[in-house]
């Protein structure tokens, strides 16, 4: 057994929103949950391990909310690694399976970042008035990394604003997405919105979201005796990495983190794949804030160093490009509720996978790649590719 | 008078508050006896190369601005009115450490390359009357205005 000989065996999800209440975290993994589940034609008596993802909610929610699908004894973990939270559940599940330690095992993310909010202003810290590093907006960190590109590579605001639009038209056709336009977007509309920290406005910036998802994994052989009719859709690579000391690195504050750490963790996962960029036919990223995208469109090795702008004005990265990326909307439309967001990217890619993707489907799509940054310290990168 | 005020800082172990306000307060910093990198907070191991004979160091108050952002909405944890928007930028320090924090300025007199110094910002007061504060950069050239 390797990992290449892990396969995904269902993925559900519910679609991300402000529910403020109105669905609880347990209603919410439940339905992505039993919905992965379904998919994948088992129920827990099959599933060996569960790695179950958060970063905010009571403590032994991953436990008690597990017991919504079975009481069987199974193994139970918690994960959380900021946004990447998601990303390692899925990882995790799949070198389950790798070591031979479960024949399937169980993704799960799920979050509820309004009821979050109103927690963690009641509990004085964390986002509160007491320490040094908590007085600054997070939307300011990414902006930092904008006005340093703009200054030395001449991009303009009009490139962020193309990438949002086109995140905010792809959420558009995604049922699953939080912000669904009833109009096309403009990039004259993105710059118009309301400027949040220079030069990055409201549009270009992900909602507050909740929502659960959830990933059924197991080995190629279980794959094909539960579903013999669809494609197999192999774990090529799941890889995660930390920062690494670099000159400059901003140790105070929740930061953006060191932007090499995207790079080696590309490097890991392709060549744990024995794949390289050319072999993707679409990619997910952390577009949290839209100049994190360009970023990684050469991070991520699909342009060469100071040509993402490029890439964005040649619509390369979206419907029909050489590399549509975010084509369920992104962490800007689509949604970005932390712990589950990872999945969400692992659902979107196994509908593509499986052409089932319907308005945005990536035609003949084979192989795809789901980048995450965590806390600015983490980044995961898995890579599934569909047997042909 | 308000001068009589004692400051105290919103976290301790991160800048010097001098009894002189005219005087700039220093960031706290760790020097590495092994390799000689500075790092911006204090630590007990070096980030580089992992030795742990390190010496406490003080470091600024002047840098160079290597970005900068400008936010439009309130700043956390303030109850300053003066602060409801503000800049935010990284300085690169001469003895090595980048440091992220708030800037003192309006929006169009940053620009990257320019020299930043530093400064004590009050926050507000706590219950005893003293003054919390916390440190913040400000174009050097602004100190005549
Ligand atoms: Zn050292």
């Amino acid at each position: 057994m390797s990992l290449h000989d892990v396969a995904v065996l269902g993925v559900g999800m519910v679609r991300f929103g402000a529910y403020k209440g109105g669905k609880t975290l347990t209603e919410l993994a439940r339905s992505a949950g039993f919905g992965a589940l379904e998919d994948a034609g088992v129920n827990l008596g099959d599933v060996g391990e569960a790695y179950v993802g958060y970063m905010q909610a009571p403590i032994m929610s991953a436990v008690k909310i597990m017991k919504e699908f079975g009481l069987t004894g199974l193994p139970v973990t918690h994960v959380e690694n900021a946004s990447a939270t998601g990303s390692v559940t899925f990882r995790d599940a799949a070198w389950s399976v790798a070591s031979g330690r479960s024949r399937i095992a169980m993704a799960l993310g799920f979050e509820a970042m309004t009821l979050m909010a109103a927690r963690t202003q009641s509990a004085g810290r964390g986002i509160g008035r007491d320490t040094i590093d908590s007085v600054i907006l997070p939307a300011a960190f990414f902006a930092l990394w904008a006005m340093r590109r703009m200054h030395e590579r001449g991009t303009k605001p009009k490139h962020f604003a193309q990438i949002a639009a086109k995140n905010w038209n792809y959420g558009a056709k995604n049922p699953f997405a939080h912000r669904q336009s009833d109009h096309v977007v403009t990039p004259e509309e993105v710059l118009a919105a309301q400027m949040v920290s220079d030069p990055l406005t409201t549009m270009m910036a992900c909602p507050i979201d909740d929502g659960a998802a959830c990933a059924i994994l197991g080995t190629v052989e279980e794959a094909k005796r539960l579903h013999p009719d669809r494609p197999v859709i192999r774990v090529r690579a799941a890889a995660l990495q930390s920062e690494r000391y670099t000159p400059g690195h901003t140790f105070l504050g929740p930061v953006v983190g060191p932007a090499s750490m995207t790079h080696t963790t590309a490097q890991e996962a392709y060549e744990a794949a024995g794949l390289g960029p050319e072999d993707m036919d679409l990619a997910f990223c952390h577009d949290a804030f839209a100049n994190e995208e360009l970023e990684y469109y050469e991070l991520l090795g699909f342009c060469a160093e100071g040509e993402g702008e490029k890439l964005i004005e040649e619509g390369q990265t979206g419907p029909g490009g050489r590399i549509p990326f975010n084509t369920d909307g992104g962490l800007i439309a689509r949604g970005h509720p932390g712990g589950p967001t990872g999945l969400a990217q692992i659902h979107e890619l196994v509908l593509q996978l499986r052409g089932r993707a319907g308005a945005r489907q990536v035609e003949g799509a084979r192989a795809g790649l789901a980048h995450l940054v965590g806390g600015g310290s983490v980044c995961a990168i898995n890579i599934l590719q569909r047997d042909s | 008078m308000s001068e009589a005020k004692t400051r105290v800082p919103i976290e301790a172990g991160f800048f010097t508050v001098p009894e002189d306000r005219e005087e700039p307060p220093r960031l706290l910093a760790t020097r590495c006896n092994a390799c000689s990198e500075v790092f911006f907070p204090r630590r007990l191991v070096c980030a580089k190369c992992l030795s742990q004979d390190v010496s406490e160091t003080e470091v600024g108050p002047r840098g160079t601005l290597y970005t900068w952002t400008f936010v439009h909405f309130p700043m956390f944890g303030s109850s300053n009115p003066n602060m409801t928007r503000y800049g935010v930028g990284q300085v690169d320090l001469p003895e090595g450490p980048r440091v992220q924090g708030v800037l003192s300025g309006k929006r169009d007199e940053f620009r990257i390359g320019m020299e930043m110094e530093l400064e004590l910002e009050t926050l507000r007061e706590n219950q005893a009357g003293d003054e919390i504060v916390i440190f913040r950069f400000r174009p050097t050239e602004a100190r005549a205005s």
